[in-house]
């Protein structure tokens, strides 16, 4: 975009409506597209779909663009609509330049011919003159791996062969647009880094993409900005790490939700067998949230914690009887019970002086360092010598999310230092904006 | 109407890839391979011969001798014709995965349909070339320079085919019963065709006229002259099949290209 020409893709008030296909609309279908033209007129407002409504952006030259969202929140239309397979409903998109659509890699494979045929057929297809192909053949099949294969029938390829193959085809068109989707998780793990590592060449080479992913790790690693589209609407367009943190704690929250009922319903079934909840009942703990702790809004309560982030376990406590020897304590582990943390009021040195009435108990921890997954926290209140008062297995759970990924529940601050003969660079896009 | 002339000639290349790869694709697997092309018109024309040359042998009237050449002549063009409307018909089902999936020109797969059973009629024509060598041989009045038409009448004929197969790839998106509707259709037009029988046989002299109103009926009669009489198409049939074939093409790329947007979701 700084250089002043057009942004390759531009957006304006897309929208789409898709025909419910009932009996009698085909009949008016192709009435009103013979007599007026057009493909909607005939038809009532129920007998048609919004997929997606105002969709506005801009795609500038060597940016990478993700769009994500859930199961039919219109990202495969809008990439559609991009690639002009479809015809937007209203409003208008424009794409400058040699467009390769990675929709379905191997669309268009015949079967029944060889994996060569097809490589001409397929490059074709996407817009190459047969000299062109001819000039990158070997480099096709080499990316493709397929060396052996190349005049065995289509047919008898894996899936993951199948689509080697179409990505390595489409890769090779010299495409001024990129638009891919979801179409990388077919191979193995070596093919998809190497189809990862091309993408980031011709990002390099300023080359522009749009990348509709359910991975949210490969649009964060790969785009610039991020769309996040929700029953065909415009949630948010911001930096990926934000589009992608408000996207998952959204999940989180719906999940939250969905679950909420259920894990009530669990746990006073648990209750009631006593393998959840123990105690004497001296002291109560009445409520466990999770907050965001910190300085910018420490009350808010959330599940969804990046590595690294602060977080602070809330805990209201009640008792009937004033008490003297008491004992606060947090367990957190993973839900194959596989303990991650656990300490006391009495571990951290901290000696009981008094508990009456309703009381808050908070633990701050400024930077949680645990590894990408989901934990659950046992919260516990019990006398100094382990007699419970009130024990709560699994009382609540969050997810921690990484910028980075690793293995492991424990995720240390650390840095990489090269002497002698070794070097490494960053990779041509670093993970974050 | 010529907007999708045009565009169809602006993805030549890859009609011609696809149409190969049609070709290619067909007989792949087959021990015989593209000697079925030439064996299954044989074949029905083996079967025609017997049952209406030797089996039932009605008053056809004089000048129709050898029957099977007179056969090939109209038979063979037909099958052309009526194999690429079938094929192209449900085409655009055949080739979902393109249609919805690729950045794809949606008008390529009827087109194709019909390109590529023009190849197979093209690959049976040295069958067709011995048979009358063969009747010259005998002493009959075959071919001759009047071949040379036969190349013109193809190229009339491709416009009604195509534009037919176009108009047909439509509306079956839209309406599957359309496959239905054509196969029978088919059938009927085959037997009011005159390719099995001459139109003087017909017992209503005041209902032969008629019979033109079938476009395939002038080219039918076109290849007859050429291939099995010997002489030239007389002017009114010429005209005739430019009439048709202008409709035709006319007709069914209009029907295609308001339906296109809606091919793509239906296919």
């Amino acid at each position: 975009m700084s250089d002043g020409k057009p942004a390759p893709i531009r957006v304006q008030g897309l929208g789409k409506r898709y025909r419910r296909m009932t009996a009698g609309a085909h009949l008016r279908t192709l009435k009103s597209a013979l007599m007026d033209g057009s493909l909607l007129g005939g038809l009532r407002e129920e007998e048609t779909i919004e997929a997606l409504k105002e969709i506005d952006f801009e795609v500038g030259r060597g940016e990478a663009f993700g769009v994500i969202g859930g199961n039919g929140s219109g990202k495969s239309t809008l990439l559609k609509i991009v690639a002009g397979i479809l015809q937007p409903t209203t409003g208008q998109v424009v794409v400058d330049g040699r467009v390769a659509a990675l929709i379905e890699l191997g669309a268009g494979f015949h079967p029944e011919i060889s994996g060569r045929e097809n490589v001409f057929i397929n490059g074709t297809l996407l817009g190459l003159t047969r000299a062109e192909i001819e000039a990158q053949y070997a480099s096709i099949v080499a990316f493709s791996g397929l060396e052996a294969f190349m005049e065995e029938p289509v047919k008898n390829y894996s899936s993951g062969m199948y689509v080697r193959l179409g990505f390595a085809v489409a890769v090779h068109t010299d495409p001024d647009v990129l638009l891919v989707d979801e179409v990388l998780s077919v191979g193995d793990e070596a093919f998809g880094h190497r189809c990862v590592r091309r993408m980031e060449e011709l990002l390099a080479a300023g080359k522009t993409m749009l990348l509709v992913s359910h991975s949210l790790d490969l649009v964060s690693r790969l785009c610039d900005r991020v769309l996040w589209l929700e029953q065909g609407e415009q949630r948010l367009l911001a930096s990926p790490r934000r589009t992608i943190d408000a996207y998952r704690q959204s999940v989180a929250d719906a999940e939250g939700r969905e679950h909420q009922q259920e894990q009530e319903q669990e746990q006073r079934e648990a209750e009631e067998a006593g393998t959840e909840r123990w105690g004497s009942g001296a002291a109560r703990i009445t409520a466990v949230r999770l907050l965001c702790g910190g300085e910018e809004e420490p009350d808010r309560e959330r599940y969804l914690v990046v590595c690294g982030d602060p977080l602070t376990f809330e805990i209201q406590v009640e008792t009937t009887i004033p008490l003297e020897d008491f004992v606060f304590g947090i367990a957190v582990a993973t839900p194959r019970e596989v303990e991650v943390w656990g300490t006391n009021t009495d571990l951290h040195g901290l000696e009981a002086v008094r508990l009456e009435g309703k009381a808050t108990v908070r633990i701050e921890c400024p930077e949680l360092r645990l590894g990408p997954g989901e934990y659950t926290v046992d919260i516990a209140v019990h006398a100094r010598d382990g007699a419970p008062y009130d024990y709560r297995r699994r009382v609540v759970r969050f997810t921690v999310t990484a910028p980075e990924r690793g293995a492991g529940v424990y995720f240390p601050r650390h840095r990489w230092h090269f002497e002698g003969g070794v070097a490494c660079r960053p990779r041509p896009r670093s993970p974050e904006e | 109407m010529l907007e999708t002339a045009r565009r169809s000639l602006r993805f030549r290349n890859l009609l011609t890839t696809l149409t190969r790869r049609e070709i290619q694709a067909r007989y792949r697997g087959s021990v015989l391979g593209f000697f079925w092309s030439l064996f299954n018109p044989l074949l029905l024309v083996l079967v025609y011969s017997v049952v209406f040359g030797l089996i039932l042998t009605p008053e056809r009237g004089s000048g129709l001798d050898p029957y099977p050449l007179f056969l090939i002549a109209g038979l063979f063009p037909w099958i052309w014709a009526s194999t690429s409307l079938l094929e192209s018909t449900v085409s655009l089902q055949a080739h979902a995965g393109l249609v919805r999936k690729a950045v794809f020109p949606v008008e390529l797969p009827p087109l194709v349909a019909v390109l590529s059973n023009l190849v197979h009629l093209l690959f049976a024509l040295p069958i067709v070339l011995l048979a009358l060598l063969v009747g010259r041989i005998l002493g009959y009045a075959v071919g001759g320079w009047a071949l040379l038409l036969f190349p013109l009448v193809v190229v009339l004929q491709l416009p009604l085919v195509a534009g037919l197969a176009l108009a047909l790839a439509a509306l079956n998106a839209l309406f599957k019963d359309v496959r239905d509707l054509v196969s029978n259709l088919l059938t009927l037009t085959f037997f009011l065709t005159p390719i099995l029988y001459p139109v003087s046989a017909l017992p209503w002299p005041e209902a032969r006229p008629w019979m033109l109103l079938n476009p395939f009926a002038p080219f039918t009669l076109a290849y007859q002259h050429i291939l099995f009489h010997g002489t030239a198409p007389p002017v009114y049939l010429w005209l005739l099949m430019a009439l048709d074939s202008t409709v035709a093409w006319a007709l069914g790329a209009w029907i295609f290209s308001r339906l296109r947007d809606t091919l793509v979701e239906m296919a």
